[in-house]
């Protein structure tokens, strides 16, 4: 139940009310999660007023040489719409709750309340980017996405996303098994490939949130630790034989499809 | 808080309290556009325009949306015709937004609930993009979920819409005739593309419907049936006008809200509500100690119900996790829902029973123990029996013994949900005579009343059920299941209640497809012919036994007679079926469209596709060696009928030969089945992709249409001054078309146009009996009792004229026998005629004043089955399992066909939910009765940006014992896509999976069972 609605204009009100401890206050990006009807009673912060003021950083779309800045109070409808984005992630977050959703859903709002089986948090824990946070009194601070969904598990009270960067030197893929092609994921693997070397395999369909399976330094192996990740993923929904064999298989193809990427990424960042 | 909305270009100043959110706002504003179809946005049937962007009004808080606009459907268009108003407030001529008008003549609304969500999502894609491709459109509804129509209307709407808002010429809609190669015996192999169908200058903006030239005599004479008429309700539904149960205000009215078991199997050790009653704002609180204990069964069937009475409104046992427990009514939901949680129950938990293998077994847990429990035929609750079929026809055994071979197999399917975007809504309130008026979104209004009179202990008389618009059914609304909630809670309070399910309360606690494990054991000689076919069936009903005798039983009387064999065994058949229906802590299943017949034909479908295969025989010609034919008996006509005595029935009309010789041109048969180079795929560089296989199958089905002497519709006509009509009819639109249907054949019997008749359907005070909407038989039944109606009209009609003309016009005297309706007149042969406007006003004003009308009903002795072949083709991946339906095509023989666009419709949004029994929905529980599915996140349906390509094609035959020729089109699109997909995915890689649906990892393991 919602006890008090705010929609402060200033950076400033917001973080003050989201430090209150009573009643319980959150940021309310757009709602998809926290306007279902809940028995829990709180406050929401309503940022979109903060969004769309000139030169907000929570309404910001920008790509700046390789890298993008993406506002956390920005539609994920939006987000599909920029010409900017990359079509390797297009692909996944149109998959991303229904059109209608992904009006009013936030990146922000999606990042943190992602489930295991989100493939487009599975994709961007895979690119390893940068959030900006700030709390009260405190300077904007830069955490990782991964640090974000551990935060979840603690505490986000008095907690502000403002945006996420996200450096565009990886390659990319993502695969899926799910019911129907709309469908949620029974298993996904999101797989960056950086020009270094380093690999970042992250796995969803399974539990309460994406799990990072591999950050090493080159792709060798990175199928089978992916396979060992998911090796107890067992649910309703599949057995964790399956989802372990199946872990392998999509983490290969999307080693194969980044193996025949001409190209970095970024020409597809820049729309071209 | 007051907060200001913009909605429709007014600012409104209203209280809203800041958890309310934007649809209960404008519910509450009168907006009755935007419709509550679930709490967590899958849906999209609460969509409005914020800023010109799709939203879902159950996601937005109200005052979320201050300083933006607000669009909803009342802002569109209007009915063209309001008297001297010409033009709106802008001085704009009234009449529908193009996409409105779109939707009306594209037959793309059929229940009309997600219909105003479409639209709007529709105008935000082309108020941006005013040249959107197929693609762009489906991913534009693809936010708005719509069980009814497969989208394949929606869609060719809105391209038709951008089309006229692009000012090009559209082409009037006609049907789309199939190619005379297909109707050829001897047809070209070479399979025409869709694209070479359409015409060049208006792509995907016609209904792709293909149909045959009626067959009946005088077809080429009828002017209103076989066209694809608008349907009569089609403007009120894209207005989003308050046509539905809960679009009704009532000052003072109450929100009932359920309390669920929380367990499988308990009883009540103590219940105290004295904390919820004292909660202010709470009306009343009811438990089973308050109300009458009545037993009765939810199932709504004629009477006698043939089935066991075993449900009490509140008990003090609990059979299910999300059975009642307590009933609550308070000043608003979350009042109720508040006092809900102070209702303080101490439960004895019981032993649960999940697996109906252990039902009958000694020592199971018994589910109905109470005393008044009323056994129906063989039921036996004290072995949790809820019914009993043993059927032998011919001898089973002796046809085994004669066989070169004999195939068994076990199959089993799940339980799924009938999905309807409206849930089950009702809202009750005395009225000015004390009489109980019961407004339900029902397909049994008559039905309702009869159960409901000894629940409530009124007699049926001081009852009124008003079925308004139906927001789709698909026989989960043949259940009188909430009625009873709102019903009680008027009779304690004195005041109006409207209780509506939540979709959570639709999946756990609603109705269902009854889940079936299966055994088929068949007998067949060398050559193909089938000597002995048996299937035996053991049904889970869960916690109660609503429909369990008769949906089961429809499992053997339809899938077990379409193949009798061949030769002798044509004669004399040898078919068994026997089935035990058996009591579990589950939830209850009940009607679900195609009712048993789906889960039988996935049994015997994947059977005979096996014998196919292992004995080298092809397919579709192993099929129609074996199945029945015109001139034959139903075999289960001379065994069984729904617990009444049998009556030997003659297959009058089957056009299963040419549903195949059409299907298999249209889904080009030839050129794939047999055929390894198709089964490839290949890239964009004509590489193969290693993984992916290509297949093709099929299935053939049939159904029936109505339970024979049983199923009665009855219809009213009345005449009136302009020689327009009321017809008045029981029967029950949940949004297939019926009213429209009905109007058709009454308009052509009385030639006049179809807006001459008007339709209402259907008030028990008002509209003649009708057992309600089920067993495919409006058309037919309803449909039957229409034309007999107006052929007592037209004959009064035609006595007075010939009196008219003769005493008015010089000449012979005419005859009422040579006069013909046509065209709102009465016509002489000679050309001398009186229009029926004249015959009315004579009628009712001038001379021999009489009202004509007439009142007729209709019960058939026969129930004549359709016929069809279903046909899927798929992409299958080897390494995940991951099944693609790429194209579905039914041809189909349901009769004559009355109105090509709204049946064809039937058949593209049965196909739909079919292709969701196919491949993604089942419904689980876990070893506590808790169930998985709660959402529609979980229970995924299809959506419009998914969907295979879907084709439809009539066969008409002329059923001789309807005046029109029809036979059933509605159940019968449920029962061979499964099937057909599980036999294509064999044909791809080999995988033969016997349990639906085909979830990937179930074929991944039948592969790895092959290697």
């Amino acid at each position: 139940m919602i006890l008090e609605y705010h929609r402060p204009q200033s950076l400033q009100q917001a973080l003050e009310l989201i430090a209150r401890s009573s009643p319980t206050t959150v940021p309310l990006g757009g709602g998809t999660i926290l306007n279902r009807p809940s028995s829990q009673a709180f406050a929401v912060v309503d940022l979109q007023a903060l969004a769309a003021q000139p030169g907000s950083l929570l309404g910001q779309l920008k790509l700046s040489g390789s890298s993008m800045t993406i506002g956390a109070a920005v539609r994920l409808q939006n987000l599909l719409e920029w010409d900017a984005f990359p079509i390797f992630l297009k692909n996944v977050l149109k998959y991303e709750g229904s059109h209608n959703l992904r009006q009013i859903a936030t990146l922000g709002g999606t990042l943190v309340a992602a489930d295991g089986h989100s493939g487009f948090a599975a994709a961007m824990l895979a690119l390893d980017p940068i959030l900006t946070v700030q709390r009260i009194n405190q300077q904007a601070q830069e955490i990782s996405y991964g640090e974000l969904l551990a935060l979840r598990q603690q505490t986000m009270t008095g907690l502000l996303i403002l945006s996420m960067d996200i450096a565009a030197q990886p390659k990319f893929a993502y695969q899926s098994v799910s019911r129907t092609p709309a469908d949620f994921p029974i298993i996904g693997a999101a797989v960056a490939v950086w020009p270094s070397g380093r690999t970042r395999v992250v796995l969803t369909g399974y539990g309460i949130s994406p799990l990072l399976a591999v950050d090493g330094p080159e792709a060798s192996g990175v199928d089978i630790a992916a396979r060992e990740a998911y090796s107890h993923a067992e649910d309703e929904w599949a057995s964790a034989g399956y989802r372990s064999t199946m872990a392998q298989t999509l983490v290969l193809r999307c080693l194969e499809k980044i193996s025949n990427q001409t190209e970095l990424r970024i020409d597809e960042i820049k729309g071209i | 808080m007051e907060i200001i909305l913009d909605v429709n270009q007014h600012k409104l100043s209203v209280d809203a309290p800041p958890g309310e959110t934007l649809l209960s706002l404008l519910r509450r504003l009168g907006y009755f556009s935007v419709k509550h179809g679930c709490e967590t946005g899958e849906c999209g049937a609460c969509t409005v325009l914020l800023d010109g962007k799709p939203v879902n009004s159950c996601m937005l808080l109200a005052v979320q949306t201050v300083g933006h606009t607000i669009e909803t459907v009342e802002n569109l268009g209007e009915h063209p015709d309001q008297g001297w108003k010409k033009v709106d407030e802008h001085g704009e001529a009234l009449g529908l937004h193009p996409i409105q008008q779109a939707f009306v003549e594209n037959g793309a609304i059929q229940c009309g609930y997600c219909t105003p969500a479409q639209i709007l999502a529709a105008k935000a894609l082309l108020d941006e993009n005013p040249s959107p491709s197929e693609v762009q459109v489906r991913q534009a509804l693809a936010g708005v979920l719509c069980r009814c129509t497969g989208y394949v209307k929606p869609v060719q709407a809105v391209l038709r819409a951008a089309a006229v808002m692009r000012g090009e010429k559209i082409d009037p809609l006609e049907p789309i005739l199939a190619p005379k190669d297909w109707l050829d015996s001897t047809f070209n192999p070479i399979t025409p593309s869709m694209e070479s169908l359409q015409t060049s200058d208006s792509p995907l903006t016609q209904a792709q419907v293909f149909t045959q030239k009626p067959t009946a005599r005088d077809a080429s004479q009828w002017q209103q049936v076989g066209k694809p008429e608008k349907k009569v309700d089609a403007i009120k539904l894209v207005q989003g006008k308050p046509a539905f149960a809960a679009d009704i205000e009532l000052r003072g009215m109450l929100v009932a809200k359920v309390l669920h078991s929380p367990h499988p199997h308990a009883l009540i050790r103590r219940i105290d509500a004295s904390q919820a009653r004292s909660l202010p704002g709470v009306a009343a609180v009811l438990t089973w100690q308050d109300i009458p204990r009545v037993v009765y069964s939810t199932a709504g069937q004629s009477h006698p119900i043939p089935g066991p009475l075993d449900t009490f409104s509140l008990d003090r046992k609990v059979r299910f996790v999300g059975d009642r427990v307590a009933f609550v009514a308070a000043e608003s939901a979350e009042i109720a829902e508040q006092a809900l949680a102070l209702i303080d129950v101490e439960y004895e938990l019981l032993p649960a029973l999940f697996d109906p293998t252990q039902s009958m077994q000694p020592g199971a847990p018994c589910l109905h123990d109470e005393p008044e429990f009323v056994n129906f035929a063989d039921s036996d609750p004290t072995r949790n029996l809820a019914a009993h079929i043993r059927i032998d026809i011919g001898d089973v055994e002796k046809g085994f013994a004669e066989a070169d071979h004999i195939f068994e197999a076990d199959y089993e399917v799940p339980k799924v949900q009938q999905a309807h975007i409206e849930p089950h809504v009702v809202v009750t309130y005395w009225d000015e005579d004390d009489r109980l008026v019961i407004r339900t979104s029902t397909q049994v209004p008559f039905h309702a009343r009869r159960i409901l009179a000894p629940v409530l202990d009124l007699p049926v008389k001081r009852i009124r059920v008003i079925k308004p618009r139906i927001g789709g059914g698909f026989g989960g609304k043949q259940e009188v299941m909430i009625e009873d909630v709102a019903a009680h809670l008027t009779i304690a309070t004195g005041r109006p209640v409207i209780y509506e399910y939540t979709r959570e309360e639709e999946f756990i606690a609603a109705r269902s497809r009854h889940p079936m494990l299966i055994r088929m054991k068949t007998g067949v000689k060398k050559d193909g012919t089938i000597t002995a076919n048996s299937m035996d069936v053991l049904t889970d009903t869960g916690a109660y036994g609503c429909h369990a005798l008769t949906v089961t039983g429809n499992t053997g009387h339809k899938a077990m007679a379409l193949y009798v064999g061949d030769g002798p065994y044509r004669d004399h058949p040898n078919i068994r079926f026997y089935a035990d229906i058996v009591y579990t802590n589950h939830p209850p299943a009940g009607a679900y469209r195609g009712y048993g017949v789906p889960q039988g034909f996935w049994a015997v479908e994947r059977h005979m596709e096996k014998i196919a295969r292992a004995l080298h025989l092809d397919p579709l010609e192993f099929r129609l060696k074996n199945a029945l034919r015109a001139g034959e008996l139903q075999p289960f006509s001379t065994a069984w009928s729904e617990g009444r005595a049998p009556r030997p029935e003659t297959i009058q009309t089957c056009g299963l030969e040419d549903c195949v010789r059409q299907g298999k041109a249209a889904i080009g048969w030839d050129q794939k089945f047999t055929y390894p180079d198709w089964h490839v795929v290949r890239d964009e560089r004509d590489q193969i992709i290693p993984y992916l296989r290509r297949g093709i199958g099929v299935a053939m089905v049939m159904q029936g249409t109505a339970i024979p002497y049983l199923d009665m519709g009855g219809a009213s006509i009345k005449m009136n001054d302009d020689g327009s009509f009321n017809l008045l009819v029981g029967a029950t639109d949940l949004g297939t078309g019926s009213d429209t249907v009905l109007a058709q054949m009454a308009a052509e019997v009385l030639g006049v146009g179809l807006d001459d008749v008007i339709t209402y359907s259907s008030d028990t005070d008002f509209t003649p009996f009708d057992k309600g909407a089920y067993a495919s038989s409006t058309t037919y039944i309803s449909g039957a009792a229409v034309v007999k109606a107006a052929q007592q009209v037209a004959e009064r009609i035609r006595i007075r004229a010939a009196r008219m003309i003769t005493e008015t016009t010089e000449g012979h005297p005419v005859y009422a026998q040579d006069l013909h309706l046509v065209d709102g007149k009465t016509i002489a042969p000679d050309g001398r005629y009186v229009t029926l406007s004249q015959v009315a006003l004579d009628a009712l004003h001038q001379q021999d004043q009489e009202q004509i009308m007439a009142v007729a009903s209709f019960m058939s002795p026969v129930s004549p089955p359709p016929f069809a072949a279903q046909f899927a083709e798929v992409t299958v991946d080897i390494q995940t399992g991951s099944v693609v339906v790429d194209h579905l095509v039914m041809a189909v023989d349901s009769g004559v066909i009355v109105n090509p666009l709204t049946a064809s419709g039937q058949i593209e949004g049965g196909m739909t939910q079919a292709l969701g029994y196919a491949v993604c929905e089942e419904m689980r529980y876990d070893a506590h009765g808790q169930p998985r599915e709660r959402s529609f996140a979980d229970y995924h349906i299809f959506e419009a940006d998914e969907m295979p390509e879907l084709t439809t094609l009539f066969v008409e035959t002329f059923e001789p014992s309807h005046p029109f020729g029809v036979k059933a089109a509605a159940e019968i699109p449920m029962d061979g896509v499964a099937p057909a997909v599980a036999n294509a995915v064999q044909d791809a890689c080999g995988a033969s999976v016997d349990d639906n649906p085909l979830l990937p990892e179930k074929v991944w393991r039948a592969l790895q069972k092959i290697g």
